[in-house]
This record gives structure tokens, sequence and C-alpha cells, in this order.
């Protein structure tokens, strides 16, 4: 496993935080929920309406109540993650409300849409778990979406997955659907199985529906990434290192709350922090500051000991282009070598968030697979220093013949899955580009996929319970 | 004299200067010097130039919204002078009622817009966020609007935007204004759904399209 680096120097990383404590502690964040005020008064802060005031030293002390690490439990226990130390944890895209299709067209996404991605990222070697929202389903009615979507990830895969965020009833709604499961809420408070995505509402604010279900999912035992997205130039300052204090003070407040309500919840410290285009104001994720947050995050979360999420298959692109691709793995790539833990957003992202894309799936799911493969680092046993190999070809000739060459290229080199290393001549026979062999591949893969089986009754108790909530 | 004025509070907008601004402005009423001239030959002139400038990419977001802040003191100053002389302040392009819809409290899109439209010589009545549609309505019928622009960014609260659409069905006044809608998750299609006369996908083609739906 190659070592992680570091971007910033401890007494910078210091910096950041007392920047952030000062932040909290002299202009405080605003609340918009009521449990939630009450919880930091009876905690002893200072409260003027919605704006709470908070000190260095609750800060400091609810943060190391964070567990440095957790284990996430998948349905099949072979899909269980450890969140936190070197792992890494790898899933597709999240709540994008378009689909780009091949042929250059958008589209709304649908229900079939969500289904068909958590079966890719089911049949995924390189995605771990197969994430939430992965589309948004809008042919079906917002009341009910969440409860079809939890559905749709249980059934159709046996990989870790997460709840929904949109206020404190549809993270209940989760948390039952997970009980169901699991075999009760007792036991998932014990091994939490759900995940969910608490975002800030930047700057220096949290609303209702985000709160309620942070709440929701503390008491549960259920683990919650709380996660600032600051667009440096409009809702923050337009410096690198500003922005990343404005973002720790509403990440380090949001994850005292979830310590204050139940301490030891398993927290995931987010960024998704980028720019705002000076041009136009909108928002860019596929540049290089964004690169920095993301990297700079995984070292504050080190510092914190806390696992980070960040970064994924990140661009401004419109379409499958080359500019998905070099965007896209540099901000995949930062956040893999950098240490980020959870990376939200691995596959399928285009257009900033806003559209999901089949063929961009496939292609962030091979940088995936190579990033995985390059973060194994280098080999120093025998085999690795290959000597006798080296020695009995000696000058002159060639390996292609040598018994360690056939065994232990397996071992080390990584086969592609979707880039093309054929020849000219043979490439151009069909001459498709990525998006092209992307179409392809994504339609074989469904095509093959069997759901792993869900166990009848446990099936028709989730769907008592849907047509219950409907 | 005025026309040094005039020159200062144009060149005061193009600056996004608001002290300048106010401190002119309060020199017009103070000296009573034409507050129409002022808006027009002044003000005006200067947003005209900042738009230009950014059309052209001379200039960036942060410039047009400085420059939009500084219209809006200088208007806050002069509009009630105008108003108290009995004098009428000219036409302007058009006029809009903007806000971000019931359930929403997202902001910045619909800022930026409102910038925009002000750069580009529309009157720009900015209400404000989680606004119920009655309200949008009632705020444009109180100001004589052209167009409702009504922003959302997430997927459930898109809905809100067909209701200020049914609200006005229901009270006889869907002729009254036209109602634009923009947002990241809503799109052409959408808008065609529910019956909105504009969507754009970014605050300079929404004015765009504003020029071109007044026109007729």
């Amino acid at each position: 496993m190659l070592p992680k680096y570091n971007v910033l120097t401890q007494e910078q990383v210091e910096i950041i935080h007392n920047e952030s404590i000062k932040i909290l502690e002299e202009i405080g964040m605003d609340f918009e929920y009521e449990p939630a005020i009450e919880i930091f008064k009876a905690q002893g802060l200072k409260v003027e309406g919605n704006r709470v005031y908070f000190t260095r030293e609750f800060i400091e002390g609810k943060v190391k109540l964070a567990p440095s690490e957790f284990t996430l439990h998948a349905r099949n226990p072979e899909h269980n993650l450890v969140c936190g130390g070197d792992n890494i944890i790898y899933m597709p895209g999240y709540g994008a409300p378009f689909i780009q299709l091949a042929d250059g067209s958008r589209r709304k996404s649908t229900m079939e849409d969500y289904d068909n991605i958590v079966k890719l990222a089911g049949a995924s070697k390189n995605l771990h778990m197969t994430g939430g929202t992965v589309a948004e389903p809008q042919d079906i009615p917002d009341e009910i979406r969440h409860l079809k979507m939890i559905y749709s990830s249980i059934k159709n895969s046996d990989k870790c997955f997460m709840g929904s965020a949109e206020g404190r009833e549809r993270a209940q709604d989760s948390v039952e659907m997970a009980a169901l499961l699991f075999g009760g809420k007792d036991v998932i408070k014990e091994k939490p199985v759900l995940i969910s995505l608490i975002n800030s509402l930047t700057p220096l604010k949290f609303d209702e529906r985000m709160l309620g279900a942070l709440m929701a999912y503390a008491e549960a035992g259920q683990a919650v990434v709380v996660a600032s997205l600051v667009m440096a130039g409009s809702t923050g300052p337009a410096a690198l290192v500003g922005t990343l204090a404005l973002q720790n003070a509403e990440v380090l407040a949001g994850i005292s709350l979830a310590q204050s309500i139940n301490p030891g919840t398993p927290v995931v410290y987010g960024s998704t922090s980028a720019l705002s285009d000076m041009r136009n104001g909108s928002l860019s994720i596929g540049s290089p500051e964004c690169a920095l947050f993301i990297s700079a995050s995984a070292q504050i979360a080190r510092f914190y000991g806390i696992p980070s999420r960040s970064g994924g298959g990140l661009n401004d692109a419109k379409i499958v282009d080359a500019q998905a691709g070099y965007e896209s793995m540099m901000t995949l790539m930062a956040a893999s070598v950098t240490g980020i833990n959870f990376v939200l957003h691995t596959a399928g992202i285009l257009q900033y968030f806003m559209a999901i894309s089949y063929e961009k799936f496939m292609m962030d799911d091979e940088m995936a697979g190579m990033l995985l493969h390059y973060m194994k680092g280098f080999n120093f046993d025998e085999d690795g220093l290959a000597y006798e190999a080296i020695a009995s070809v000696g000058p002159g000739g060639h390996f292609l013949t040598q018994k360690h060459t056939r065994r232990n290229h397996k071992k080390e080199f990584r086969t592609p899955q979707l880039s093309d290393r054929s020849a000219y001549e043979a490439w151009s026979r069909e001459g498709l580009d990525t998006n092209q062999r992307a179409h392809k591949q994504w339609q074989e893969v469904l095509a093959k996929y069997v759901p792993p089986v869900l166990d009848e009754s446990i099936d028709q108790k989730l769907l008592e319970f849907i047509a219950k909530r409907s | 004299m005025s026309e040094e004025i005039f020159a200062g509070l144009k060149q005061a907008i193009i600056d996004g200067d608001e002290d300048v601004v106010e401190e002119l402005s309060q020199q017009v009423i103070e000296e009573s010097i034409n507050p129409v001239d002022a808006v027009q030959v002044g003000l005006i002139k200067g947003i005209e130039v900042v738009g230009e400038l950014w059309k052209a990419g001379e200039v960036f977001l942060p410039d047009v919204m400085m420059s939009a802040e500084a219209m809006k003191v200088g208007l806050g100053l002069l509009e009630p002078e105008i108003a108290k002389l009995g004098m009428s302040e000219g036409d302007s392009k058009g006029k809009i009622v903007l806000g971000t819809v019931e359930g929403d409290i997202h902001d910045i899109g619909k800022n930026i817009t409102g910038a925009m439209f002000t750069a580009a010589g529309y009157k720009v009545f900015d209400i404000g966020t989680d606004i119920k549609a009655e309200d949008f309505v009632l705020k444009a019928q109180e100001v004589g609007a052209d167009i409702i622009g009504a922003s959302a960014l997430l997927t459930t609260t898109m809905s809100a935007q067909k209701q200020i659409i049914d609200y006005l069905k229901e009270k006889n006044l869907r002729d009254q204004f036209k109602v634009f809608i923009g947002g990241g998750p809503t799109s052409q299609a959408y808008a065609d759904e529910i019956g909105a006369d504009g969507w754009a996908e970014s605050a300079d083609e929404a004015v765009t399209l504003a020029d071109r739906i007044l026109a007729k």
C-alpha cells in the first residue's frame, strides 16, 4: 500500500483548525431546527435565536468522541466495509436529476435508471458499495421516492447502501427498512448498516431537513457523513485557506451535534468544496482548486482522527469526452492518494453533479480499478525483485518465455476493462471511442447481472412497509 | 456641475463603489439636481457599461454583482425623490419579481440572475427565499411586474414553480405576467410541461430570453 501524501504541514492544519474555532466562537452558526437548538442549549452553549456560539472546549471534546473507524455492515457480510484508516470505499454518484445519454442528449432520470445503476455498482469489481440516490427517480412521487430507492438498493445488490437525508421522517423510514432487513433496530444500533449524507447550507447554516435526518440517524446509531460544499468565491471567500476554515467550522459543528445526541456515533468528515466560476457563477468541481480542497480535507480529517469523505470522478464536462476524463482522473486520484476513505461520486458524474451517465460510469469504474491497483504500490518479495528471472535471461534475450513472467504478471499487472490497447489497424476496424465502447459495455454488464437472492419473507415485509407508508 | 456628478455616478457604478454612489446621490438630493437625469445619465449609463464589459469577458461576476448592489443603493435614494417631485423615472426595460420557491432556501443562482437583470437595465424586485406562490403574485401585482422569476434547486421543490402558474390560472391572472423558471434540476422540457413562459439555464440567457419575450 502506498503511503498517503500530505499537502499541508502540521502547523498549517493547526492554523486552519484555529481559524475554524474562531469562526464558531465569534460568528457562530445558524441551526434552523428547534430540537437541535435545544440540544445545544442543554450542553450549555450560548444561543441567540437560531444562532449557536460554540466554544473550543466543546468542539474539541465532542470531536474526540467520534470513532476513528467503524464497520458498515452489508446484507452479504463479504461486502462489509471498514470506513477509516487506510481503507478506501468507492461508490456511484449521488443526487443527479438528469441522465446524459451516449448520443449527446439529456433526459430526466427515472426509477429504472436508479435500478440499473445499483445493478452496475453491484456488478462492479471496483466499487465497494452501491451508494444512495444514484439517480433521482423523477417519475416517482416525491413522498415515496425514498422508500422505492431504499427497496431497490436492498433488492438489487447485497453491498452497503445509503439512507435518505430528506428530513427526520424519511430518515426514520430508512432506519425501519434497514431494521427489517437486518433483524431489528437493536441489531443495527450495535452494527451500523446505513450511512447518510448530511450537508450544511454554506455559509454557516444547517437547515431543518438535514438536521432532522442527522438526529434520526444519530439516535439510531447509524453513520452520517457531515459535509460542507463551499463554493469559493460565492458561498465562501475567494481564498483556499479561508474556504477550508469555513468548511471545517461547518463540519465540526455538525459532528459535535451528532456526538451530543449519541456519543460515539460513527461520523465521516465530508467536503465537496469547490469553486464558483467567476464568469457565470456556476459550480466548478473539475478544477485544480477542488483537487486541493479534497487533498487538504483528507489531511484535516486525519488530524481529528475521523474518516473522511471527498472527491470522486468530478468534472464539469457536458458529455463523456476528454475533459470528463482528465478532470475526473485528477479529482479521483487526489482523493485516493491523499487518503480519503469514503469516495461518494466515484462513478457516473458529469456536469458538476447535474447528470449521471452510464458511459461515464463505466469509464470511472475503469479509473477506480486503475487507482486501486496504483495504490497497492510495489511488491518487494522475491517475485517482486525477480533476480532469478533477470539472471536466467542475462544480457540480450527476452522475458516472455520465463515461467516467472507467466506467473507473476497476473499478480503485478492489471488488465484494463475498458481502455483499448490494441494496435491502430485492429482498433480501426470498429473505430469505437471510449464513449461508444462504454455504451456497449454497460448494456452487456446489465444483461448478465443476476441480483443476489433476497429472503422472501424479508422481501414481503419490506413491501408491506412501503405499502403502509405510501 | 450636474454633468460632473452624473459622470461620477456612472463611474462609481462601473467601479461597484456603493459609498461613492451614496455620497453623490445625496448630493443630487441636497443640491436639487434633476434626479431623473441622475438615474438616466448616471446610474443607468454606468450599469450599461458593466453589462457590456461582462459580455466582452473583460469583467467578472463579482464586478457585475457589486455594480448591481451599488445601483440598488443609488435607486433606493433617488427613486423616493423622483416620486416626491411627481416626476417619472423614465422607462426601464421591464420589471421582474424574483424569488426562490416555497420550501427552498438556495439563493445564489437567484442573486446572480437578479444582478444580471439589473445590469441589463431591468428593475428587479428580489423577494428572497422560501416564497409562497401567492406572495410572488402579490408582489408582482403591487409593482406591476412584467415577469415573475421563480428559482428552485431541489427536485423536491420544483413542483412549487408549477404552483405559481396554477395559482395565477386560478385567480384569472395568467395573462398578466410572464413566468420564468430556473435552477439546477429544471429544464426546457419541464418549463413546457408546467406551462411556464420561459426557462434559461444561466442568468445571462435568462436576460436574453426576457429581451426577446418582452419585445414581442
